[in-house]
């Protein structure tokens, strides 16, 4: 994985998944020889009849797709929410840049609550900075560099890097974790529902035990109106998880 | 278990010897009170967790979460390496409570490290100057011997080895990071 996470730092591919939107044409993409790669891998493969073309919107299979051609390693699906109460003076806006459109330069250190996904328990909170990289105004949105993490109190804490796009889902790479998350690996989409206050994060988890029946939920389809729960929202004991990190 | 699910254990001691300008506490959110949007980069000696061996620094930044007055302390997101001069580098990512101990995950690594993953222990000794770190690594070779060690037991009057605090040849690694 470390190979291909190297490639895809390289600019030449956004995103494990060929349906992510960011792919380059199929016209354009050029086959990388990467002798660390397996060489029937789907994603090097000239040939490969599984790539497929970029798409306008953003898709979304339910599943994350294995990286190469292993035996398929179980993948586990964790639904989080993170909202914004405006109650941890979160974000801060840090115009480092001193310019008076959002520029690099500028960073934003943030924290919010998470739930999960079914909106009936507290969990933890998010923590770490956005990183501005450029304000697209064709867009009306901007492109960042998130590197956080997803505290979930006794169990432990999952690390993510990736893209933080206003204005369309993203895929983050999942860099590791503690505690049952030890080891972890993977990738989460972000789904933006409201800007910046509400976000539906589905994680695909790979190489740890079986999460506990707890985190595991039917999840709350996003739309706008979305909250948490008042006994959750107030942390309730039967409404949050052991040691809920706050 | 499979070669790759063993855990190899590496303790290091990070001592703030006040001498690399570290930490830079930036106020950035110009409040009087540490608060969300202070970021804090930092730099710092390493040893073998034996304290006879200087093997190099840490390097990154610790982000101000949440100031936590009934602890006396504060939360920060940690994210850094730790280099090990010609051995390559570890990469961490996680909580830092000045109050408590906490396990950041470990992220990547090059060098014998490359493909590394697991968590490491972060104990405090002295709030902010010493520091004791137990790894658990997995998905790598055997680590060599010249980085495994008894440890020390953390205390607050702990020193590196006066022979590893002046980097004498035999008292450091190859090319210690520095």
């Amino acid at each position: 994985m470390s190979a291909l996470r190297s490639t895809i730092s390289s600019g030449i591919i956004r995103s494990t998944s060929p349906t992510h939107s960011l792919l380059p044409a199929a016209s354009s993409f050029k086959p990388i020889k990467n002798p660390c790669l397996p060489q029937t891998h789907k994603l090097f493969t000239s040939n490969s009849n599984t790539f497929s073309p970029p798409k306008r919107g953003f898709t979304c299979k339910s599943q994350a797709i294995p990286s190469d051609n292993s035996a398929p390693e179980k993948v586990q699906e964790l639904h989080v929410y993170e909202l914004n109460e405006r109650d941890r003076g979160s974000p801060a806006y840090l115009r480092l840049s001193q310019k008076s459109v959002n520029s690099l330069g500028d960073l934003v250190p943030f924290s919010n609550k998470i739930y999960r996904g079914d909106l009936e328990k507290r969990i933890g909170i998010t923590s770490g900075i956005c990183i501005l990289i450029e304000h697209k105004p064709e867009m009306k949105g901007d492109r960042y560099e998130a590197i956080f993490s997803f505290y979930f109190g006794d169990y432990g804490h999952i690390a993510v890097q990736g893209p933080y796009l206003t204005y369309q889902d993203t895929y983050l790479a999942i860099t590791g974790g503690s505690g049952i998350f030890e080891g972890v690996s993977g990738q989460v989409k972000l789904h933006q529902i409201v800007f910046p206050f509400k976000i539906f994060y589905t994680f695909y988890l790979k190489g740890i035990g079986e999460l506990p029946e707890e985190l595991l939920c039917k999840p709350v389809d996003p739309h706008p109106a979305v909250e948490a729960v008042p006994a959750a929202k107030a942390c309730e004991p039967h409404a949050t998880i052991a040691n809920f990190t706050n | 278990m499979a070669a790759s699910d063993k855990v190899q254990e590496l303790h290091v001691y990070e001592m703030n010897e006040r001498d690399r300008g570290s930490p830079a506490y930036l106020r950035l959110s110009q409040k009087p009170v540490n608060s969300l949007g202070d970021i804090v980069p930092f730099s710092n000696k390493i040893y073998r967790g034996d304290l006879e061996k200087r093997i190099g620094i840490t390097a990154g930044m610790c982000i101000l979460i949440e100031h936590k007055p009934e602890l006396k302390g504060d939360r920060y997101e940690a994210i850094f390496s730790f280099y090990f001069g010609d051995y390559g580098h570890i990469a961490v990512q996680g909580p830092y409570l000045t109050y408590q101990d906490s396990y950041l995950a470990i992220t990547g690594g090059s060098g014998i490290f490359e493909g590394v993953s697991g968590q490491v222990k972060l104990h405090q000794i002295v709030f902010p100057f010493k520091i004791f770190y137990t790894f658990y690594l997995k998905g790598i070779g055997e680590l060599p011997e010249e980085l495994l060690c008894k440890p020390v037991d953390p205390h607050p009057a702990v020193e590196a080895a006066p022979a590893a605090k002046a980097c004498e040849p035999h008292a450091a690694i190859a090319n210690f990071t520095n």
